[in-house]
């Protein structure tokens, strides 16, 4: 019994993969894509513990052990930077999520069909401007000599501000430019999970006497906790990767901003811009990669401590 | 059904277009010239006039060489990573690679091993008449790292000087109070800053986009006898330096005397007059365009540049501006010879076909019909020859549209450069002058093992770059207290062991030399 059993087995095993060739054959260009671009460099982080020369190549190179994140330590910038990274991010986690839900609630309490589209669309625009644009916004806008708010300030009898070498102002101002970006694009997962809430739901909770706040409470709100969690286990993934287009574009190489500025991917793209120095830089993205798989991991292993559903794997 | 036939038609074009070259190769294998490419600095031209020169070179290069020659370039925009990264990946495409060791890295992509060693029996087959002129000259040594081994041509027979100071406007200065509008130190640009912020409400004082440490450097060369070792970068900053008194003895002026902290203050007093914008740091527009327009009263560059753009074309566009220079250490002779590998041509350790390179190369460099050609461009299309033999451009050209763009600097030879309409008038008066009075640098053939010192200069940079920015712009408060907390980050991070480790190759070259 047990041979045909194994053979029946053997055959749907097969005959499943003949079933979804379909789904299978729409995942080989994201399956490529991740080892092309993800698996293969992987050995070249070999680099970061070399005294790397083009000629002996990457493994021929001379081993040098952890010389090169001696760098990292020395410079005292690790910190700084580790700091600046996993803050921003975390903000731009929090707050923009809390924004984003708030604003798909809004938009599914909009009654005015052509109030909601406009409204979506002057929201969803930021998100296809190109940081370099931004910058260049920006500069318009708040720089000492010529900038749009400087111009105000001065026009009603205030002394200009210098925003450029104010480094306390500067969070604030990459987290609006980075939430003003990103809010109306990243609000559409929620309004999709909002438009998957089963609608008798809602009738009962009206037929209960629920208002709208509370409909918003008791209802929509715990049910987007699924999307919410996952969506910020997804985001916590990339905690020590930088938005290094907004943040290169806004500060580029004013030091004097660095304090409160420098994530790991500006400073790493400084160091191989003007040093030459592919092996530090390779120590710290590789420093920068290990530290985000534990936090990961970390973060994992906390969700599924509280519910097994929740976790990523 | 036409649709399909489209796609026959299509797919038929593709399989043909493919296999073509490959039959024409097979047919033709014998005869066919070598394609030796080389890589250039600057913006790729637009105007096509690149291409008809091409044309025109590679039927003489097939003549004599039976070669090509293509361009590929690293355009300005982030030239430093896109040029290190090009040499890293180990393109076999490239065949000759345009170098240079002041401000290209060549000694550092030479140890790293991006190009190839060139013995003397390859140069004196492939490359004869270079090899002859530059042995006769004995610049060969020049280009020896310490294995003893040539890694790139040196361009040793031109004259010019690349040292830095301040183009200004010689008729803003007369009404400051200048004699015949001359500005004689450093310190008096003071005044004529003031005069320009108080005079001309639209235009700044000096003009100047982002990173650099113009004001610092003028300022210490002119009031000490700090000469910098070349060779030896942390990031973008030269580190180290001699002095003249004591010129084997390893210093920096970032780290020892007063001038960094004297010149720093000198910044801050220009910052608080409004010399340049206040986020002269996030700035990034074409300053030289703004002094021609107008709209800036000083910019900083070289002599090269100033007897071949400035004059012409600041008197141009702003006649009567009386274009003038205050070149840095002009006060007290503190400057510099160029060094002769300011501009060198090197071969990829990856060239398929060095010995072609190198034949490719010295026609280049030594027949003055393809050197007319690649430099200048087609004769009456590209430049003409007035009738008092200058080199001048035809009507309704444009220098900004209609550029040639080879931008060879990697071997220019002084025989075949012809004076230009365009050069200022009395440039060899300006040369004759800065003959007289420049000094020859001293540590050419000084070459520093920096296997060791590698991660501490990494580490300097990045001090350096947060510092030396903000101290030239004067935005420290303090600056007294910021070049402390400077030097001692430095200190911190290594300093002291990488200038002891300098110092031993300078110990071991001044003694193999008896000096």
């Amino acid at each position: 019994m047990s041979e045909a059993d194994s053979s029946r087995g053997r055959k749907s095993i097969l005959r499943q993969l003949a079933d979804s060739k379909v789904l299978l054959l729409m995942c080989v260009p994201a399956v490529i894509f991740f080892i092309v671009f993800n698996y293969m460099p992987l050995p070249g982080a070999w680099i970061a513990f070399t005294n790397f020369n083009y000629r002996d190549g990457i493994f021929g190179s001379p081993f040098v052990g952890f010389r090169n994140f001696e760098f990292l330590i020395k410079s005292g910038q690790l910190w700084t930077l580790t700091r600046n990274t996993i803050l921003y991010n975390l903000a731009f986690i929090v707050l923009g999520n809390i924004l984003q839900i708030a604003i798909a609630i809004m938009l599914n309490e909009v009654r005015l069909a052509w109030f909601k589209k406009v409204s979506q669309a002057a929201m969803f625009l930021p998100f296809f401007i190109s940081s370099v644009l931004v910058g260049v916004i920006a500069f318009n806008l708040l720089n000492y000599d010529t900038g749009a708010l400087n111009a105000l300030i001065k026009q009603t009898g205030g002394d200009p501000i210098k925003i450029y070498s104010t480094a306390g102002a500067w969070p604030l101002i990459i987290i609006v430019v980075h939430l003003w970006q990103s809010t109306g694009y990243g609000s559409i997962v929620y309004f999709a999970a909002i438009m998957g809430i089963d609608r008798s739901l809602y009738e009962a909770a009206t037929v209960d006497g629920a208002n709208a706040w509370q409909r918003i409470r008791y209802v929509t709100l715990p049910s987007l906790k699924p999307t919410f969690i996952i969506l910020v286990l997804f985001a916590l993934g990339g905690i020590m990767h930088g938005n290094f287009g907004l943040f290169w574009n806004l500060v580029g190489n004013n030091a004097a901003l660095f304090q409160t500025t420098d994530i790991i991917e500006t400073s790493v793209y400084r160091m191989v811009l003007s040093q030459n120095n592919f092996t530090t830089s390779t120590a710290v993205g590789l420093y920068q990669s290990l530290f985000g798989f534990a936090l990961v991991m970390t973060a994992n292993w906390i969700v599924r401590r509280i519910n097994k559903d929740y976790a990523l794997f | 059904m036409r649709r399909r036939n489209v796609v026959r038609v299509g797919a038929a074009l593709l399989a043909i277009s493919i296999s073509m070259p490959a039959l024409t190769v097979g047919a033709f294998a014998q005869d066919a010239p070598t394609e030796i490419t080389m890589l250039t600095m600057g913006n790729k031209p637009t105007n096509g006039r690149l291409e008809a020169m091409l044309e025109k070179l590679n039927e003489l290069l097939i003549q004599k060489a039976n070669a090509k020659l293509d361009l590929f370039y690293i355009e300005w925009a982030d030239w430093q990573t896109q040029y290190n990264v090009q040499l890293l990946s180990g393109d076999d495409n490239v065949d000759l690679i345009a170098t240079a060791t002041d401000w290209l890295y060549a000694w550092e992509n030479a140890e790293k091993g991006a190009f190839l060693p060139l013995s003397e029996e390859m140069l004196k087959a492939n490359a004869p008449k270079t090899w002859a002129q530059v042995e006769a000259d004995g610049h060969w040594d020049l280009t020896k790292l310490a294995d003893g081994k040539i890694y790139f041509a040196p361009e040793d027979n031109y004259t010019q000087y690349t040292n830095h100071g301040f183009f200004y406007r010689g008729d803003w200065a007369k009404e400051a109070g200048f004699p015949n509008g001359e500005i004689t130190k450093f310190e008096d640009f003071t005044k004529y800053f003031e005069w320009v912020k108080a005079n001309k409400p639209d235009a700044y004082p000096w003009d100047v986009a982002g990173a650099n440490e113009a004001a610092l450097t003028g300022y210490i060369q002119g009031h000490t006898d700090f000469q910098t070792i070349q060779g030896i970068s942390a990031g973008n900053y030269a580190p180290f330096h001699t002095t003249a008194a004591n010129p084997y003895t390893v210093t920096s002026w970032y780290m020892d005397g007063d001038a960094l902290v004297e010149a720093a203050k000198l910044a801050k007093q220009w910052n608080d007059i409004g010399v340049w914008r206040e986020d002269a740091l996030n700035y990034d527009g074409d300053t030289r365009e703004e002094l021609y327009a107008g709209l800036s009263g000083t910019d900083q560059h070289h002599t090269q540049t100033f007897v071949n753009d400035i004059v012409n074309n600041l008197s141009t566009k702003q006649p009567g501006s009386d274009p003038k220079f205050f070149y840095w250490g002009q006060e007290n002779g503190n400057f510099f010879k160029d060094i002769f590998t300011h501009g060198a041509m090197a071969v990829s350790a990856y060239s398929k076909n060095p010995e072609k390179a190198l034949q490719v190369y010295d026609l280049i460099r030594n027949d003055k019909e393809i050197y007319d050609l690649f430099n200048f461009g087609i004769k009456d299309v590209d430049y003409i020859i007035t009738a008092d033999g200058k080199m001048g451009y035809p009507e309704g050209y444009d220098s900004s549209t209609d550029g040639l763009g080879t931008d060879y600097w990697w071997g220019r030879m002084d025989e075949f450069e012809l004076p230009r309409t365009t050069q200022a008038p009395n440039r060899a008066e300006i040369i004759a002058k800065l003959d007289a009075t420049a000094k020859d640098y001293p540590y050419s053939t000084l070459i520093i093992n920096k296997q060791n010192i590698d991660p501490t200069l990494a580490a300097m940079a990045g001090v350096l770059s947060e510092y030396i920015p903000q101290l030239q712009y004067g935005k420290f408060d303090d600056p007294a207290a910021a070049v402390a907390e400077m030097r001692q980050k430095l200190k911190d991070v290594g300093y002291e062991d990488a200038r002891a480790s300098i110092q031993a190759d300078m110990d071991a070259w001044k003694a193999a030399r008896g000096l």
